[in-house]
């Protein structure tokens, strides 16, 4: 049982930013869907760390990221 | 080294991890690519073992999604916690012995010079604030008296981050680390005016808040180390375990910080400033 982020891809869909995609620390984890326009999260690669969820939350005030429990194999 | 060696031989596609022939299909080899890309093409480097959100994992990234040629580059790194995604990257990587990674760039730099002289190849050291300014500081120093024309990128993180948490020369004074009960004694070493008294010609200070912004300080870094002289870049990377930010707070911490004492700074001689100038020329030319 970990968490990792999950996209809300409706709310995303309203934006056309990329500010959380530019902050992940981790590579190819936070990708960005060309033709969809949303981000998405690969969750095998994601550590948890919930910065995408600040940029999103705390300095874009968007809510379209939060946290979720997966557990392995999900 | 070189794109032909990128490139897989016809029929062994199959053979290959998925994760090169990826980089291959959709990676930056070859291209010109743009920072704020990032996240619609595979990345130069893979996963790798740093902690959850760190900052310099950030910054590593940012500065391979920023490499002006990445096929024709060398990264060089010493212990630290940088080498370990460092050295995860589709980029040659040469590990140095701690401290000694600025006279190992200055070899390469010149014997790469002698064998491709018809070639652009660059050297980029990218080293922790302890392997640059306190071990390595004789070796950093004169690579920059003999004017090497390579980029030197110090991952400042303020700890010595994989042993424990001992004070480094960069740590600030009164900090009071898991090693350093006292607190620290000294002031924090000015490394960005060190390196312009010691003849680098681009110098520049930075958080990493601002991703185009560290592109471009990266790329312009790299660009005149090609021609000029040494370069120097003093990123800070916060250290969110030794220093105890919370992970989703460490954006914040660097924004914080950027405002305190690590507000964007750049230094370049006339003559750097110049040929920047000139190509920025160039660019408009081409839109217009």
């Amino acid at each position: 049982m970990y968490y990792v982020a999950d996209v809300k891809e409706k709310e995303c869909a309203k934006y056309n930013c990329k500010q959380c995609v530019l902050f992940c620390p981790e590579p190819n984890t936070l990708m960005y869907h060309d033709s969809k326009h949303v981000a998405w999260v690969n969750y095998g690669r994601c550590k948890g760390c919930a910065i995408c969820v600040y940029v999103c939350s705390d300095l874009l005030k968007r809510n379209c990221i939060e946290m979720v429990m997966v557990t392995a194999g999900d | 080294m070189g794109l032909e060696y990128v490139r897989i031989s016809p029929g062994f596609e199959k053979y290959m991890p998925k994760d090169y022939v990826d980089l291959v299909q959709f990676g930056p080899f070859g291209k010109q690519i743009d920072v704020q890309q990032l996240g619609q093409f595979k990345e130069l480097v893979e996963e790798h073992p740093m902690c959850a959100g760190c900052f310099m994992a950030y910054f590593v990234r940012i500065f391979y999604a920023s490499l002006p040629n990445p096929e024709d580059t060398i990264v060089i790194g010493t212990a630290g916690c940088a080498r370990l995604a460092l050295s995860q990257a589709a980029v040659p990587f040469i590990y140095g012995n701690y401290g000694d990674t600025n006279a190992v760039a200055s070899g390469l730099k010149r014997a790469l010079s002698i064998r491709f002289p018809d070639k652009v190849k660059d050297v980029v050291v990218i080293a922790g604030d302890g392997g640059l300014i306190d071990i390595g500081f004789g070796m950093t120093m004169h690579s920059w008296f003999r004017r090497e024309k390579f980029t030197t990128i110090m991952v400042d993180n303020e700890v010595y981050g994989n042993t424990g948490g001992q004070e480094s020369g960069m740590s600030p004074k009164g900090v009071q680390l898991k090693m350093a009960p006292k607190g620290k004694q000294f002031d924090k070493i000015n490394a960005v005016e060190l390196a312009k008294t010691a003849g680098c010609v681009y110098v520049a200070k930075l958080a990493p808040t601002n991703p185009k912004r560290i592109a471009k300080t990266v790329k312009r870094a790299i660009l005149a180390a090609r021609h000029f002289g040494p370069t120097f870049i003093h990123a800070y990377t916060s250290c969110n375990i030794e220093y105890s930010i919370p992970t989703e707070k460490v954006l914040e911490d660097a924004r914080k910080r950027e405002k305190q004492d690590f507000g964007f700074y750049e230094w370049m001689t006339d003559e750097v400033k110049e040929f920047f100038e000139e190509i920025e020329r160039q660019k408009e030319e081409v839109k217009a």
